[in-house]
């Protein structure tokens, strides 16, 4: 081993204190005439100490301790035992490291976040603004057109207003959790994040409406909403916390799509699983949209028809089933 | 709403038949002398002491517990034991023989009643106990003049043996299934019983009621033809399940319903500038209205026609349908989009299903598309359901809407209970054809 070593002390797999030994012999126990104290109860006052053979090799020698001491790899009890890097000891319930100054350390991580410093679109000041509106003025529009009742204006706004509100207090609980772990606000990103979200729950009605009418498509629309919903969640929280944690975007993103995986399989299997219950509801879709918007032809009154035997089939093997 | 007049004792409430205090017993004769009859009848007191021992009470019996469930009435037919009453009394006994079994109260006690037939269209069920009845009511065919006095036999509410007067009224016109009106209070329990003239003689099978004095009865030439049909070809096997006659009689009545609309053109009834489907049939009753509200933006004008009857398979299971109704929608004021969400709430509401349980139907499936009805895009809906107990029956709903106008439209919904596929799909079809517009 080195001239001079570190002697450092386990917590787990980290590092509880570090010391430079530099001459020899070191003393280590529980008392205070030590080089190294150790506030473990069940080392003893003066346990071991750490010295330089007459051949130069650095030794570690038990001084008639109570409990004794132990090398840990592989566990064995040992009166003297000579260094080797890495080596560890352990007394009492502490564990001991001997490292030498050549010790190799690992790669440098890099840092993803550091090197980006260009703002995002959603941090600049004019997203903030443009979406807030945008939020607004598609709210008030869907309130509008879904309402075929005389239009009531009070209604409406407010129909306007309460999103923009929501995501206000939404964008606030963030910017807490922002201040607290990155002594940032962080108001207005959170705020048109939340914003877009809510955008995007606006929209994935009309658009699943305008799917399932225009393209007369009914397979899986359902599915399709809820993986949308879904998506829309995983894309908020992931930029969400990325001003909260500072977790790698690759991991995070992982853990977030892993989640919603599994939320998605939970909450599917046993819809899966489960008997259909007995239900006399018709289950097809309903969406209605002016008949400018129909991309899917027409068919003629006799495929419509003909179409109908599978269906005749399919409601057979239900009876069959029981 | 019809409704049929067994009782179920688990809901049963106490309720006092409506009884006219102002007529004695004594009056019909003391009206007789003005316009004696060519045979003086006797006094109906005496007639209906001596023939109070042909009619008796049906009690279905719940096994387990061992009492009755429901009751109705029924009368003997023939010195056998051979007795009428009707199909809904003794259902439980056609879709769940090892639950329940029937017994006829007659004064003196009870007997076991064995089912022989029914005949579930014109809700007959022809039972026979073991004890012979020399007592019993021949069944002629006999028609009365309108007006004539009819006495209906039974036993409502579980009170005893019950004579009401009312007035013979010819048959209901126009009806699906053949009845008579019959004006006067038929009540819970009653059904099963007979229907007499002054003389005694069996004119219908007393079945249901609309309340207010209106009652129905099955004319007395369907009982004939079901004990005829029995006594003609007995069963062999006593035991034998009776799901198959029925299910011959539902695929019989359904082919025959089918025959009868597809034999007539399907008139077309004008709609603002739509044609819909009209009064397809004279056993259809066809009503319309607008909701006349100032203040919706928009206005919708129903056109609905029915057969307002349905066959009884048990008590939350009906079939033998055929409904339909069109809602034609308007509007100056709303903008495309503000329509098509108006058109899309019209759309999501469906029509009335008829009643069936699980044990009775399976789930529907649909399928949805748009489909050019002449030249008329239409977003049509069809959604079918097979019938477990009777294989090769089938509930039908057809919705469409059509698509050719940004603020009006007609949205229409057809249902079919208990036809078979082929004629479902083929009645489906001429009613999708009735669609048209004209401008």
């Amino acid at each position: 081993m080195d001239e001079v070593i570190f002697l450092e002390v386990l917590e787990g797999d980290g590092v509880q204190a570090r010391h430079r030994l530099e001459r020899f012999p070191v003393s280590v126990g529980r008392g205070y005439d030590n080089d190294i104290i150790l506030d473990d109860p069940k080392v003893s006052a003066s346990h071991l100490r750490v010295e330089r053979r007459e051949d130069g090799a650095l030794v570690v020698r038990d001084l008639g301790s109570q409990n004794g001491t132990f090398r840990v790899d592989p566990w064995a009890p040992l009166a003297e035992v000579v260094l080797t890097p890495d080596a560890r000891v352990a007394l009492g319930d502490t564990v001991l490291r001997f490292r030498p100054r050549s010790h190799k350390v690992e790669d440098t991580v890099i840092a993803r976040m550091a090197e980006s410093p260009r703002e995002r679109l959603f941090e600049q000041p004019r997203a903030f603004t443009a979406t807030l509106l945008v939020l607004v003025f598609a709210c008030l529009v869907s309130g509008y057109v879904t309402n075929y009742q005389r239009t009531d204006w009070g209604d409406l706004l407010t129909s306007g207003l309460i999103p923009l509100g929501v995501a206000l207090l939404w964008a606030g609980g963030w910017s807490l959790a922002s201040r607290i772990s990155r002594r940032s606000f962080q108001f207005r990103t959170h705020a048109t994040l939340g914003g877009l979200m809510l955008l995007g729950v606006t929209l994935v009605p009309a658009a699943t409406a305008t799917l399932g009418f225009s393209l007369s498509w009914h397979w899986g629309l359902g599915f399709l909403t809820k993986v949308a919903y879904l998506g829309l969640l995983v894309w908020g929280l992931f930029w969400h916390l990325r001003y909260v944690t500072r977790w790698e975007p690759v991991r995070l993103l992982r853990v977030l799509v892993v989640g919603s995986g599994v939320f998605l399989l939970l909450t599917y299997i046993p819809t899966l699983l489960a008997n259909e219950e007995f239900s006399p509801e018709l289950d097809f879709s309903r969406s209605m949209l002016p008949p400018s918007f129909r991309v899917a032809r027409t068919q003629s009154l006799d495929a419509f028809f003909q179409d109908s035997a599978q269906l005749q089939k399919d409601v057979d093997s239900l009876a069959k089933e029981e | 709403m019809i409704v049929l007049i067994a009782v179920a004792l688990l809901a049963q409430t106490p309720v006092v038949a409506p009884v006219e205090p102002g007529v004695p017993p004594g009056a019909s004769e003391a009206a007789r002398p003005e316009a004696p009859p060519p045979v003086l009848p006797p006094a109906t007191h005496e007639l209906f002491r001596k023939i109070q021992g042909r009619v008796a009470q049906v009690r279905i019996i719940e096994r387990r517990s061992g009492t009755k469930s429901s009751i109705g009435s029924a009368f003997f037919v023939s010195a056998q034991g051979h007795a009428i009453t009707n199909y809904h009394v003794v259902s439980d006994l056609v879709l769940h023989p090892e639950d329940y079994t029937a017994e006829l109260e007659r004064g003196a006690g009870t007997v076991l009643v064995r089912l022989l037939d029914v005949d579930v269209v014109h809700d007959l069920a022809l039972i026979q106990t073991d004890v012979p009845a020399p007592d019993f009511f021949p069944l002629d065919d006999h028609e009365p003049a309108q007006g004539t006095r009819l006495f209906a036999m039974g036993n409502p509410r579980d009170l005893g043996t019950t004579i009401v007067e009312g007035t013979y009224n010819g048959l209901v016109q126009d009806a699906l299934y053949e009845r008579i009106h019959f004006t006067g209070a038929i009540n819970p329990g009653m059904s099963g019983g007979p229907t007499l003239t002054g003389e005694g003689r069996v004119v219908g099978i007393n079945v249901s009621t609309l309340g207010n004095q209106v009652g129905f009865l099955v004319p007395v030439a369907h009982a004939r033809a079901l004990l005829a049909r029995v006594l003609q070809a007995p069963r062999k096997q006593v035991d034998e399940s009776l799901l198959p006659s029925v299910h011959q009689q539902l695929l019989e009545n359904q082919q025959r319903l089918t025959e009868r609309l597809l034999a007539s053109p399907l008139p077309q009834q004008p709609l603002d500038d739509y044609r819909v489907p009209g009064r397809w049939s004279s056993f259809l009753k066809c009503w319309g209205d607008t909701a006349h509200e100032p203040d919706t933006p928009y206005t919708v004008t129903n056109y609905q026609c029915s057969s307002e009857e349905d066959i009884y398979l048990s008590s939350n299971h009906s079939t033998g349908v055929v409904s339909y109704l069109h809602q034609h929608v308007s509007s100056r004021e709303l903008g495309a989009l503000r329509f098509a969400s108006l058109y899309s709430s019209l759309y999501s509401q469906d029509p009335d299903s008829v009643p069936a349980t699980r044990e009775d139907v399976t789930n529907f499936r649909c399928q949805s598309e748009f489909v050019d009805v002449g030249g008329l895009p239409v977003r049509a809906s069809m959604c079918l359901r097979a019938y477990r107990r009777f294989p090769g029956l089938y509930d039908l709903v057809l919705r469409a809407a059509t698509l050719n106008a940004s603020t009006s439209g007609v949205d229409s919904s057809l249902t079919l209970a208990g036809f078979s596929a082929d004629n479902a799909r083929k009645l489906a079809r001429r009613y999708l054809e009735g669609l048209s517009w004209t401008k």
